[in-house]
């Protein structure tokens, strides 16, 4: 018994001893892992704008170009940069953030007001980088209601000799509003310059990736990776249309808009509220969708300038016209040598004008009167307005309101390639299934204020099936927003009686 | 050199160096230098540097066996100066309490801290004592063996039996007075000040039209509002919990409310806060992906505020976007 055990023992050890080798390299297999698990994620995390779906509709030469001339990737990279290193078009009317400042004083002889412990601590300087009092400048602020920023990195020139180069700063005094360059700049008092320029961007990019970019994407292409569980989609804001906006039909939203959004988030959808977020926060979030906005949209029209031509359908059928891929190509590299920086231009232009007009006076939806008082004459003037032939709501939300008027049943053409949607009901501009609002539900996406309905009927929901009914006397709309206002609280939505009992609703509320 | 031997090694330098960083250098380097200031765990918690010496000297004052009893008799009493100190500290909870219940269930709380103290100090001092008894020992007295004891067994049933039936008596009234409707505070008796209505990943407050009761089912003229609810402060106040999706917990860590929102239920819950202030509300239930995102505030302020925030609010919520003549 005791032999064979000790023989099996032995039987073991020989294996074992064997096998050294191998285990040996098992071990060395064991700390490799280790060590990659340790390094893991130490590696920096590099984000992209995705390309978008239009963009890869073109020839491959039309995307990425042809020799020297960048194609649209290259283009729309060169005017907005990538996620870690974006680009400020300074002609987008986006806040790019930072601290507009002029130079009040050039040198080391600026300083005759400063008190005796900066000026020493000015010379500590002057001793270890000899050049510093070349390098120092004095920047004070337009007017006093505005004051330095307490650490400042960089420093761009926006008028005089040096406009346009931006350098690092590399010592900064908040108090006196002393700076020392990082390199020698031609500088004169006067000139317009900007403490951190682009640190607004920078900012509502880094609160944009922690709380918006799961759903919206990084693109901001309502395709990040929550994106996927929801229903309705989050927006994708590379059209540039927003849904609910204060601003008239052709507008784009306002910061107002898009703030409010934030704010209160949208009821009935997953787009939860960011009330708790400081306003400068709000603020910098804003101006990051808006550039994502402006990004998406260039990207888009210069799709359009480029799609008709030489997208991969195109190109194949005039293939089969008889033209060679290689002419084509030819063509494609002329255009976008010679006319493509125009159509830059353009869209640059087009894209300043619509954006900048969204915030003025103008495009703000004012009705003319003030909200017609909400009785039951005025209900019953709204339903009927509701019903009418001219205005047809009830096409689309039914009758008695709950959203399922016969256009939910219509197969309806997609716009783009005229070809029927697989499934009846309404469509977005984003291709997604649009149910028209339920409106007893009593959840309003845009807000339930009056003003919010109002705007609602008055623009229309942009990118969605819902017009803009902007040519309806503002009474009359007013007379739709009692309406619509008051049926989630009628017992019986579609009767014809309905006069009778919104009237019961409305004394009863009165006699409270 | 065995494992035992390696760890009391491993022990005697590690608390020596604690001990002689927390008694004699840091302080000396402290008051020395002055523009040097080391962090000393004894300024952190008061009394850490007298534990460190304590240990520090019994890991050189013992034989190995004698170590090993010593060191679970240690522990005990580390126990029991954290029970003592930490209220102190704010380490069982993130403020003191803010509101009636709170100071109940901190009550609570502590009255079971004691008993598991007491417990855990007496069967920690019980162990220490069989190892030193043993450690002790000389190496030719013979070993005993127990069969065990009856009545001891019997004891350490019954005891503990006593001590939850205790605690289960003790904790009712408080569960009954923060869940049992017709305990509820008189102020409350007149029902919800508001809905709180949690959906992912939001709470959607709904006040009554000012001057009218809450329904259960909107109102024309009730107030809506998001992430945000306006209490009176120092009154209980009541509100109805409900959950438009999944499970929600509503959870106000300073005034130690916690609610689970069930769906298809309306829970009245209440609760009132001690000082006028901004509470956190928060949800502790994981409820999809955006569980984190799902936070809210509580304003604590006079009657006078609330009613005039929601005038304020009325007044928004009928906004015709046409500025007044007047």
């Amino acid at each position: 018994m005791n032999t064979q055990i000790r023989k099996s023992l032995n039987r073991y050890h020989m294996i074992s001893k064997k096998d050294f080798a191998t285990s040996g390299s098992i071990q060395q297999t064991a700390w490799l892992c280790l060590a990659m698990l340790a390094t893991v994620g130490c590696s920096d995390f590099e984000a992209s704008f995705s390309i978008s779906e239009n963009t890869r509709s073109l020839a491959a030469e039309a995307q990425n170009g042809t020799g020297e001339s960048p194609g649209v990737i290259a283009l729309t990279e060169e005017k907005f940069g990538n996620p870690q290193s974006l680009k400020a078009w300074t002609k987008l009317p986006v806040n790019w953030g930072g601290t507009s400042v002029s130079v009040a004083a050039v040198g080391s002889d600026g300083d005759a007001g400063t008190s005796g412990e900066s000026a020493e601590v000015e010379t500590a300087d002057a001793t270890e980088t000899p050049e510093s009092g070349d390098n120092k400048v004095t920047l004070q602020v337009p007017d006093e209601s505005i004051s330095l920023p307490n650490t400042v990195s960089s420093l761009l020139v926006s008028s005089g000799e040096s406009a346009g180069q931006s350098v690092a700063v590399t010592s900064w005094d908040a108090s006196t509003g002393e700076a020392i360059l990082a390199t020698k700049l031609v500088l004169s008092a006067g000139d317009q310059c900007t403490l951190d320029a682009g640190k607004g961007l920078q900012e509502g990019r880094v609160l944009y990736m922690r709380h918006c970019s799961h759903c919206h994407g990084t693109a901001g292409d309502g395709n990040g990776p929550t994106a996927q569980y929801l229903n309705p989609r989050p927006r994708d804001y590379r059209h540039g249309v927003f849904k609910f906006t204060s601003t008239n039909d052709m507008s784009r939203a306002s910061r107002n808009d898009l703030t409010r959004v934030l704010r209160y988030g949208i009821p009935g959808t997953y787009m939860p509220s960011f009330l708790l977020m400081e306003d400068d926060e709000l603020e910098a979030i804003v101006e990051y969708v808006r550039f994502l906005a402006m990004r998406g949209e260039f990207e888009r029209k210069l799709v359009v300038e480029l799609s008709s031509d030489y997208s991969k359908d195109a190109m194949v059928s005039r293939i089969e016209g008889g033209e060679t891929r290689d002419e084509i190509v030819e063509e494609l590299a002329e255009f976008l040598e010679l006319d493509m920086p125009e159509s830059v231009d353009y869209v640059g232009n087009d894209l300043q004008e619509i954006w900048t007009a969204a915030e003025t006076e103008e495009a703000r939806v004012i009705p003319t009167v003030a909200r017609v008082p909400d009785t039951a004459e005025s209900r019953r003037r709204g339903r009927e307005l509701y019903l009418s032939k001219t205005l047809n709501c009830a096409d689309c939300h039914g009758i008695d309101g709950a959203g399922n008027g016969p256009q939910t049943m219509a197969f309806e053409k997609n716009p783009i390639t005229n070809e029927k949607y697989n499934e009846p009901g309404l469509h977005d501009v984003w291709d997604n299934l649009n149910q028209p609002r339920n409106l007893q539900a009593g959840i309003f996406r845009g807000g339930r204020r009056p003003i919010d309905i109002f705007c609602r009927v008055y623009s229309g929901i942009k990118g969605s099936r819902m017009p803009s009914f902007k040519n309806t006397p503002h009474e009359d709309i007013w007379h739709i927003v009692n309406y619509v206002l008051s049926l989630p609280f009628e017992s019986d939505p579609g009767a014809t009686g309905s006069l009778a009992s919104s009237e019961v609703a409305g004394g009863a509320e009165a006699g409270d | 050199m065995n494992l035992s031997t390696l760890l009391i090694w491993f022990l005697r330098l590690l608390s020596t160096g604690l001990a002689l960083y927390e008694l004699v250098v840091g302080p000396l380097v402290n008051s020395v230098l002055a523009d040097v200031s080391l962090p000393l765990l004894s300024d952190q918690v008061a009394g850490t540097k007298w534990f460190a010496l304590i240990f520090a000297v019994t890991t050189w004052a013992s034989s190995e066996k004698r170590f090993w009893a010593l060191f679970f008799w240690y522990w005990p009493l580390v126990a029991l100066w954290a029970c003592v100190i930490a209220p102190g500290n704010n380490w069982w909870f993130p403020s003191e309490p803010l509101s009636r219940a709170g100071h109940q269930i901190d009550g609570l709380f502590y009255m079971i801290l004691i008993i598991v103290a007491v417990t855990f100090i007496g069967t920690e001092f019980a162990l220490g004592y069989a190892l030193w008894k043993s450690a002790v020992r000389g190496k030719d007295d013979k070993v005993w063996f127990s069969h065990g004891s009856h009545r001891l067994e019997i004891v350490w049933t019954i005891v503990p039996a006593f001590i939850l039936v205790f605690i289960s008596m003790a904790q009712l009234d408080v569960v009954a007075d923060i869940r049992v409707l017709n305990r509820f505070p008189d102020e409350v008796q007149s029902g919800p000040v508001a809905e709180v209505m949690a959906r992912q990943f939001e709470w959607r407050i709904r006040y009554p039209k000012p001057g009218t009761e809450l329904m259960t089912t909107p109102q024309p003229g009730d107030l809506y509002y998001v992430n945000e609810l306006h209490i009176a402060a120092t009154v209980p106040t009541m509100v109805n919990l409900r959950t438009q999706d999944v499970q929600h917990s509503f959870f106000v860590p300073r005034m130690r409310v916690k609610q689970d929102a069930v769906p298809g239920l309306i829970i009245p819950i209440w609760f009132d806060a001690e000082k006028a202030g901004e509470y956190e509300l928060l949800c502790t239930e994981l409820c999809g992906w955006g569980h984190y995102k799902m936070k809210a505030r509580i304003i604590a302020e006079t009657p006078q505020q609330v009613s005039e925030y929601l005038t304020g609010l009325q007044a928004d919520q009928e906004e015709d976007g046409v500025a007044d003549e007047e």
